[in-house]
């Protein structure tokens, strides 16, 4: 019986993929494609003096660093990734729940024998953890491709730049400090996760409109009435990156328990738990 | 014979109107059963309710347990078919039959192969490159190929043409229907499913206007197409309706005595359509 749950478990978060090829699989390797293209285009650009420069500065900015040491220079890589998966992120939660009463698919999927709750925690692991994992995987292929390069460049001009094995090394560790980070930042942004799906499975219309025409109705009405502003100010506190990003693996510890996370997390679960009682009243 | 659907007192609004109002309703297990009803009669909502989509108040057990409470555990032994577009317009069909294999214990991959090779629909084809015919089909394969108890059935055969309705209800009844395994039916095309029904529910503006076995119609409820000169002493029977049949007046009765009928003119059972639309304007007099 647990088998079948966890096949369940895999059918569910193997269905949101296939839903949304577009936003898990697509937008990275059109990303990654764009950025390939404009290094061969700069490339172009460039004459062999400029070139043998380049090479000679990235020989001297990795020269004596480690692989741990070096993987936040490849980090900044993965910037745009992030950008793209965030508003992705944003995208999906907002419309997951909404667009299958929209087209009346969610009677066949409540058809069948999976839990409202079942549904709604496969499309957080799907975006929180599956969705990253596929985006780090078109940024390996894009380190590799990049990291081979570099080092052919370096070769032609009878420079080694940091050696190859150790390149691929800080690649690796840049891509789990990265997609640690996507996951840290799933957990620490629950609240926004869940107000967006509490919204997606609610509103029969414009979830997007819904999700935050309440939200700075809120915000004015508890201004209005107690002359406060603690919601503003909960989330100021809660929207600076260096709170979850993670450049090296000692960061863990300190991002994952702290009382604001356990309380964001907690939040969140209410949220959560909102959408999952919503989905189950299709009319 | 044991109901598998219990329901006493349902009642459901949409702002003042009343969708369901205080329904009662018992089908046996087994049946095969017609919900028939006007546009906005509570067909719909009565249906979403017995499988959990749908907050009801009053009291409600299908195979033994509450929807409202169990509805995922429930659709182990239910299927529902809908009007035919619920099926998700992006997946191609082995998608759909990986994705039926992995969710549902009771689900046999072979024989919805099986039934889907009898038709022209492509495994690799997406739900919204298929015909709207093909999609019931994909949808039937899919339903017969899970061994379920109730198989509750909404307007399935909606806008599709006759060779792909009489398809519809042949398989069901060939391939599905085992004489244990009970049947919902809710259609407007009441000729369409009056051969296959053991037991029949009217509902109209959200009440239960009949609920009865097949064969209790005949004893029940009597067409009287009344002699010329006769016409005085069957009204004075009160029938439940009234129509012109060739010329001749044709009364239905309902709980008065055929024989005492039989001196009056000719009498027959009424058919579905005609006791429907006799119940309905008796409806509409009350």
């Amino acid at each position: 019986m647990f088998n079948f749950r966890i096949m369940q478990f895999y059918a569910l978060l193997k269905r949101e993929v296939l839903e949304h090829m577009t936003m898990f699989l697509f937008a990275p390797l059109v990303l990654a494609a764009v950025i390939l293209l404009a290094v061969i285009w700069v490339m172009n650009l460039l004459t062999d003096d400029d070139l043998a420069v380049i090479i000679e500065y990235a020989a001297t900015l990795f020269n004596g660093l480690s692989p741990t040491e070096m993987a936040p220079i490849f980090m900044l890589l993965a910037i745009p990734f992030l950008v793209v998966l965030l508003v992705c992120t944003l995208a999906f939660l907002l419309n997951t729940l909404f667009q299958d009463r929209k087209d009346a698919s969610v009677l066949f999927w409540q058809s069948m024998p999976v839990s409202n709750l079942q549904t709604v925690l496969s499309k957080i692991v799907a975006i929180v953890a599956i969705a990253p994992a596929l985006y780090m995987g078109v940024l390996l292929s894009l380190y590799l491709i990049l990291v081979v390069w570099l080092s052919l460049l370096g070769a032609s001009y009878d420079v080694e730049i940091a050696g190859l094995g150790y390149m691929f090394m800080a690649a690796a560790v840049s891509l789990m400090l990265v997609y640690l980070s996507a996951i840290v930042a799933g957990l620490w942004l629950l609240p926004t996760l869940g107000w967006l799906l509490l919204f997606s499975s609610y509103a029969t219309r414009a979830p997007a409109m819904w999700a935050l025409g309440v939200f700075f109705a809120l915000l004015f009405l508890e201004d209005f009435i107690f002359g406060s502003q603690f919601l503003v100010n909960w989330i100021e506190s809660r929207s600076n990156p260096a709170q979850y990003v993670i450049f090296s693996f000692s960061d863990i510890f300190d991002r994952l328990f702290n009382y604001d996370m356990l309380f964001g997390v907690l939040v969140g679960s209410i949220l959560i738990s909102g959408a999952v009682v919503m989905r189950r009243y299709t009319d | 014979m044991t109901d598998i659907v219990h329901a006493q007192g349902l009642e459901k609004s949409y702002g003042n109107f009343k969708a369901l109002d205080r329904v009662d309703l018992n089908i046996p297990t087994g049946a095969i059963s017609g919900l028939i009803g006007p546009n906005g009669a509570g067909k719909t909502t009565t249906l979403k309710a017995i499988i959990g989509l749908c907050d009801v108040e009053g009291e409600l057990e299908v195979a033994g347990r509450d929807p409202r409470n169990a509805r995922h555990k429930l659709m182990e032994e239910v299927c529902f078919i809908a009007d035919v577009g619920i099926l998700p317009r992006w997946l191609r069909v082995n998608q759909l039959l990986d994705y039926v294999e992995s969710v549902h214990p009771r689900f046999d991959r072979a024989r919805a192969e099986s039934f889907l090779s009898t038709t022209d629909i492509p495994a690799r084809k997406r739900v919204k490159q298929l015909s709207k015919g093909m999609i019931t089909q994909l949808h039937l394969a899919l339903v017969m190929a899970i061994d379920v108890r109730l198989l509750v059935l909404d307007e399935p055969t909606l806008g599709l043409d006759i060779v792909y309705r009489k398809e519809f209800y042949d398989r069901l009844l060939n391939d599905f229907y085992d004489g244990d395994r009970t049947i919902i039916i809710s259609t407007h095309q009441v000729e369409e499913i009056e051969t296959l029904l053991s037991h029949l529910v009217f509902i109209n503006r959200g009440k239960i206007v009949l609920n009865t076995m097949m064969s209790d119609l005949e004893e029940r409820f009597t067409d009287l197409l009344v002699e010329p000169g006769k016409e005085e002493q069957a009204q004075a029977l009160q029938p439940i309706s009234k129509r012109s049949t060739l010329g001749k007046q044709c009364l239905t009765f309902e709980g008065v005595p055929r024989a005492q009928l039989a001196a009056l003119g000719e009498v027959y059972t009424p058919s579905v359509a005609d006791l429907f639309v006799a119940k309905m304007r008796e409806e509409r007099h009350v």
